[in-house]
């Protein structure tokens, strides 16, 4: 596997999507940009290609739902994971059975979040082609 | 009284109840020597006085007997409303405290980050005694970072409520299946758990699951209360009419009367900080109560604690009566 | 009567084939997974109604499967399977929603009687309305 998982990080606290993506850069064998809110991942999402996205439950503007939705209406395969501050562990769970892979509680380790970005990929290999 | 309706909190009754006692009070000797006057009216002489003295000892004793019985019955219920005020306090304290978990989730998780980077970054300096001593600085940051997100998870519990789901329950074998459990911890302190199942109580409708998670939890408060040696007692038998209970009681140093009313509260705990949440206690009420029953804490007279659960053995229960001696 | 359906999550294979075995004669429907992580992607797909999971397992630890089991398939009971069984995983395993706890060595008849309750709570649930998440 020499191509690098390419992740994309969408939360609206800056802080916390910057470091997230500088922590996932430096981990070996991925690569990761990050977007502001679920319009703005959808934008990046039409322009590249991403393997899976770390979608945070609660942001202002569109939802993660609504984000989730608009991505299969437009065929997108990448493997999405949502990031939720723990209240929402219901809705979380409501997303995977609309289809998003996994999801993960803040505050979580590094470690954690590149174990299910490798199974989310892991997976996506296996899904039939879209 | 079904295991949704709550019978405390309505004025009525206990005060209806206050109300009988004072009457009696006022008018029940009162009555008793009159109706022995009567009685010496009608026999001559010695026979006579003896009847009013004897008239008047058994109205005395009979409304003694029976001032007892309604204080005792007005506690019983003093108690349910006492838990219902308490589960109310518990519902507003989990809302506002999943409120503020998850506020608090992603600034924590930002910390975290913080530090992952600055153990990255310390890769890049010389191995040494600076180096080291940063690195042990930021294993501490990571692990109060995780204690605290073990603390704001726990902490939805107390709002994730599940429904109780009933089954018919002989409330022996489930508190048994319990004991095995707690006898694992108990043999490597030196304690004792001794069972003691009155024979022949019927079957309980309740959530079986919900209700080991009670019993356990307060098995193994009590194991952990007493020294080495020491001994728990797990009793199951029939309460009210109607009622089935647990009693676990133990031969520790019992609970201070300060924390008597606080011991149900969430995130009071008296182990050392880091020990255990406090929420233990708190959920089982939360639990009990759902399931339309009463969970009580109170210091036993020969020492230590002793926690009874009441349980309806039914989803229709009658009210329950004054408590039982013990 | 439908066969009851379990999955066995256990590490060892001997075990495993053990359970198929003795399950398979009495009216249960048995499928079997290695661990926590290959348990949680076949409950994606395959309906099951009750669990029966050890506590202590390689990879993901028997608690984190059984909080991962309840929060994405409530509907699904747990029995937790321990060995050397701590009172505090008891408590634990109890508080994120396992039905029950059975200690080894345990009786297969035991064992059986315990999923047949744990299997009623469950069609029980399902009958109350609760709908899953």
């Amino acid at each position: 596997m020499s191509e690098p998982i390419r992740v994309l990080v969408v939360d609206d606290d800056q802080s916390f999507r910057t470091n997230m993506t500088e922590l996932l850069n430096r981990q070996e064998g991925i690569s990761a940009a990050c977007a502001e809110s679920g319009d703005a991942a959808l934008e990046v999402l039409a322009r590249e290609a991403y393997d899976v996205v770390l979608l945070d439950m609660l942001m202002p503007g569109l939802s993660a739902h609504g984000t989730v939705r608009e991505m299969r209406r437009r065929g997108l395969g990448a493997a999405v994971i949502v990031v939720t501050g723990h209240a929402s562990v219901d809705d979380a769970v409501e997303m995977i059975n609309l289809g998003a892979y996994d999801y993960l509680l803040k505050p979580c380790t590094i470690k954690e979040i590149v174990q299910k970005v490798t199974w989310a990929q892991e997976w996506r290999r296996l899904q039939p082609p879209q | 009284m079904s295991p949704q309706s709550r019978p405390g909190g309505r004025p009525g009754p206990a005060s209806a109840a206050a109300g009988g006692a004072h009457l009696a009070a006022q008018w029940g000797l009162p009555l008793g020597v009159l109706l022995g006057a009567l009685a010496a009216a009608r026999l001559p002489g010695a026979g006579g006085a003896l009847a009013a003295g004897a008239a008047a000892l058994l109205a005395a004793f009979t409304v003694h007997r029976l001032r007892l019985r309604i204080r005792a019955a007005s506690q019983e219920r003093g108690s349910l409303s006492e838990q219902l005020v308490q589960s109310q306090k518990l519902a507003v304290l989990g809302e506002l405290s999943s409120g503020i978990a998850h506020e608090i989730n992603t600034p924590l998780a930002v910390i975290g980050q913080e530090a992952e980077l600055l153990r990255a970054d310390l890769e890049t300096l010389e191995h040494g005694p600076a180096r080291e001593a940063l690195g042990r600085r930021l294993d501490s940051i990571e692990a109060q970072v995780r204690r605290c997100g073990d603390i704001t998870h726990g902490m939805l519990q107390l709002v994730r409520k599940a429904a109780p789901v009933l089954q018919p329950v002989v409330l022996a074998q489930l508190c048994e299946d319990m004991a095995l459990l707690a006898e694992r911890e108990a043999r490597r302190r030196e304690v004792r758990i001794v069972r003691r199942y009155a024979p022949g109580l019927p079957e309980t409708l309740t959530d079986p699951p919900q209700l080991k998670q009670v019993v356990l939890n307060l098995l193994v408060n009590a194991v952990q209360a007493v020294r080495p040696g020491g001994r728990v007692e797990l009793a199951v038998g029939p309460g009210a009419p109607g009622w089935s209970e647990i009693q676990v009681r133990d031969d520790g140093p019992g609970i201070p009367e300060e924390n008597l009313s606080r011991i149900f509260n969430p995130f009071f705990t008296t182990k050392p900080p880091g020990q255990g949440t406090g929420l233990g206690l708190s959920v089982c009420l939360g639990i009990v109560d759902r399931l339309g029953g009463t969970l009580g804490a109170a210091n036993a007279p020969g020492g230590g604690a002793v926690f009874t659960v009441r349980l309806p053995e039914g989803a229709n229960p009658p009210e329950p009566g004054p408590a039982l001696a013990r | 009567m439908d066969p009851i359906k379990v999955l066995v999550v256990d590490d060892e294979p001997d075990f495993v084939q053990l359970f198929v075995k003795r399950f398979a004669k009495r009216n249960l429907d048995v499928v079997s997974a290695p661990g926590g992580r290959e348990a949680l992607e076949l409950l994606r797909a395959t309906p099951v109604d009750v669990v029966v999971l050890d506590v202590r397992m390689p990879g993901m630890d028997g608690l984190e499967v059984l909080r991962e089991i309840k929060r994405r398939h409530p509907l699904i009971e747990v029995i937790m399977l321990t060995g050397h069984g701590s009172a505090e995983s008891g408590l634990r395993g109890m508080s994120l929603g396992a039905y029950d706890y059975v200690m080894k060595p345990f009786h297969i008849d035991d064992l059986l009687e315990r999923i047949r309750k744990a299997w009623d709570h469950a069609r029980r649930r399902r009958a109350d309305g609760e709908a899953p998440a």
